[in-house]
């Protein structure tokens, strides 16, 4: 392995996680304001986010990535590579990030929202100070076990040209007619990174469960 | 009176888990028709000692004969094969603390299960008889019922139909009314003095004194682990011989009077 | 539009062929992972401690790779220890062996969640090794993973879409391919899109099934 391999997975790594750090940030809130639409029961916007929602979890990430990549151009809407990386990657976490805090709203016990309205609580305090902070706590295992999940399905930007650790590797294997070697380095990479948020997840699901067994 | 083939014969059974001893040299024997029935404190080891009998526990000393063929230990000291274990479990039928009846069957099928898949038995008969059972313990209507529909009461007869559907030579009962709520308990032990009666050779485990007292033709008091007394039922809740019998007794004295049934 | 619609209808020999190559593909792993999770989590549940911790280890580890990365090391790597796999091959080896560590990991949840009481009772009444394993333990333990077995089945009809990058010919590849004749890149994977989702909702419809059928046993 040369210098400019290391430099090249160390550039990789950080599209790696730049890109997943946008698609984990920008899913989080839009995931949430769907899963909104759909519990206020917006007439026909929450039936089609329903429908949204329900095709991109059927959507295999890299069949809707190269949709993007290649129709968007099509209809005449240019996009860069990392343009339709992040778009994929928003999309798809979005509905999945939706289905997550959707469970957690209805599930959500109904005599605490209705105390909150008899103090006389207006709706966004109620919102903000009741439901968020517990639809919060509810939704962290599941939100956190997404994001592990997303970083495990970016090595597919790959396929549309974006330099991330799977395209180093996959560039160094065919120069050097070795393609072991890299992709072992990249698993290498990876793996930690996926594993911290697994870790994270089970240890936010043991300080929940000591929570609520000490109540 | 002494018979010299009983239906149950437990020769020196000890039992430890891990450094506690639970049971400790305990023999008996039942004879046909006899309905024993095992008391004592909790911790007593009356269930380990009830699932000793048919190797559901692995004693560490003794043996156990059924009808004379001997159970978990083969005549030559070699423990039984899994196949061997089978078939003689095959000839005891146990009714279990909490029903353990199968989720996934109806009632009519829980009953037929056994007999069809492992007596080989043909469907037909099967059903019939199982019908039949259904409709000694008062259930037929629940026959394509799931389990989880009825009431603990109506499971545990099912649980008891269903053993009986083996045609066993010996049935076992592991605190039978011990999970249901006091209002259910009533039906169950109807049906398990119903068999009584009729000559079935059973052996119950049970903290129903009151049951014990009227239906039990023997009384095994069991303390740590120990037979510490054993005889009818009249003289043991009368007059108890040893002093333990007499300090349990005591505290069971409200339930004896109680007549719950 | 509507003219790519009719060429990629032209042309729907070729994506019905990936839709079956990717439905196949799909249940052969399902069912071979299935069964090679089967015979993982008993190594999972061991008592013996090196047992049950490599076991662990490795079904971990698998669900920390990413899975086109492992694709790409059962394709690319293996020759590297003399074992060529042809793309089929390779896929159907990288979606099994992948998924039977979440197989494991279900079956090994689904089955500590049993009650035990009536697999006792099946030993007590005389079942023993395969018809107790059969009868008694099976049909409970498949009614209740049925759920999440059935998510892991739409994961793997997902996962099976990145073996385009080792161009088998599955729905992804068969709709990329008539994209890069036609220039139709958006009649090609909405169509794409349709398929995949129509294939997820018969899954569901088979789970929702399982579930009802659970539901009556609850």
């Amino acid at each position: 392995m040369t210098g400019g391999d290391i430099a090249a997975f160390a550039q990789g790594a950080l599209v790696t996680v730049t890109l997943s750090l946008a698609g984990i940030l920008l899913g989080l809130p839009i995931g949430l304001g769907l899963a909104l639409i759909q519990w206020a029961r917006v007439p026909i916007v929450a039936r089609l986010v329903a429908l949204y929602v329900s095709v991109l979890r059927a959507t295999p990430l890299v069949t809707l990535l190269l949709l993007l990549f290649f129709a968007l151009p099509n209809v005449g809407v240019p996009i860069d590579p990392y343009s339709a990386a992040i778009l994929a990657l928003v999309m798809n976490t979005s509905a999945f990030n939706c289905e997550i805090w959707r469970s957690a709203l209805m599930n959500f016990p109904k005599d605490q929202y209705e105390a909150a309205q008899s103090v006389g609580m207006r709706a966004e305090q109620r919102f903000r100070r009741i439901v968020l902070p517990q639809i919060v706590r509810v939704s962290l295992p599941g939100l956190v076990n997404e994001m592990s999940l997303l970083i495990k399905v970016t090595p597919v930007l790959a396929v549309v040209g974006v330099v991330d650790i799977t395209r180093a590797a996959v560039r160094i294997g065919a120069e050097t007619y070795e393609p072991l070697p890299p992709f072992l380095i990249a698993v290498a990479l990876y793996a930690p990174l996926v594993f911290a948020l697994v870790s994270l997840q089970r240890w936010i699901e043991r300080r929940q469960a000591a929570a609520e067994a000490a109540a | 009176m002494t018979i010299s083939n009983p239906v149950l014969n437990v020769i020196g059974v000890s039992k430890s888990f891990g450094d506690t001893e639970v049971l400790s040299d305990v023999s008996f024997q039942v004879d046909r028709g006899e309905t024993v029935c095992i008391l004592g404190p909790s911790g007593s080891g009356k269930s380990t000692l009830l699932r000793c009998i048919n190797w559901l526990e692995r004693p560490e000393a003794g043996q156990i004969y059924l009808n004379g063929a001997p159970v978990g230990v083969s005549g030559a000291g070699v423990v039984m094969s899994d196949r061997d274990l089978s078939r003689i479990r095959t000839r005891i039928g146990m009714v279990f603390q909490h029903f353990a009846l199968w989720p996934h069957l109806t009632v009519l099928q829980n009953l037929m299960e056994a007999p069809v898949q492992v007596q080989k038995r043909p469907k037909a008969e099967s059903r019939d008889q199982a019908l039949a059972l259904l409709s000694k313990v008062g259930l037929v209507e629940k026959r394509d019922a799931f389990p989880a529909k009825l009431s603990g009461g109506q499971k545990q007869r099912v649980g008891i139909a269903r053993a009986l559907a083996m045609r066993p030579d010996l049935l076992l009962f592991d605190e039978p009314t011990s999970a249901l709520d006091p209002e259910l308990v009533g039906e169950v032990l109807v049906v398990m003095r119903d068999l009584a009666r009729e000559g079935m050779t059973m052996v119950i485990v049970t903290h129903e004194m009151a049951f014990a007292r009227e239906v039990a033709t023997r009384v095994l008091f069991l303390d740590r682990g120990r037979m510490v007394e054993t005889g009818s039922p009249d003289r043991f809740f009368a007059k108890p011989e040893t002093e333990r019998a007499r300090q349990f007794l005591q505290r069971y004295a409200g339930d004896t009077a109680a007549g719950k049934y | 539009m509507i003219h790519g619609f009719s060429i990629v209808w032209s042309e729907r020999a070729l994506l019905l062929s990936g839709l079956a190559n990717t439905a196949i593909l799909s249940a052969v792993a399902a069912i071979a992972s299935l069964l090679l999770g089967f015979a993982l989590t008993p190594a999972l549940m061991s008592r013996k401690r090196a047992v049950s911790r490599v076991a662990r280890a490795l079904v971990d580890g698998m669900r920390c790779v990413p899975f086109l990365l492992f694709a790409y090391i059962v394709y690319y790597g293996f020759p590297s220890f003399g074992v060529r796999l042809d793309n089929w091959s390779a896929g159907l080896v990288a979606l099994t062996i992948y998924n039977a560590a979440y197989m494991a990991e279900i079956l090994r949840g689904a089955w500590s969640s049993m009650p035990r009481e009536p697999i006792e009772a099946g030993v007590a009444f005389g079942f023993s090794d395969v018809r107790l394993f059969r009868r008694i333990i099976l049909p409970p333990l498949l009614l209740s993973a049925g759920p999440v077995i059935g998510n892991q089945m739409i994961q793997i009809i997902k996962d099976s879409a990145f073996l385009t990058i080792i161009a088998l010919p599955e729905l992804t590849h068969a709709a990329s391919s008539i994209q890069s004749r036609y220039y139709v890149p958006f009649a090609a994977f909405i169509t794409a899109v349709a398929l995949y989702w129509g294939l997820c909702l018969v899954i569901e419809a088979g789970v929702n099934l399982i579930g009802q059928l659970a539901e009556a046993r609850r």
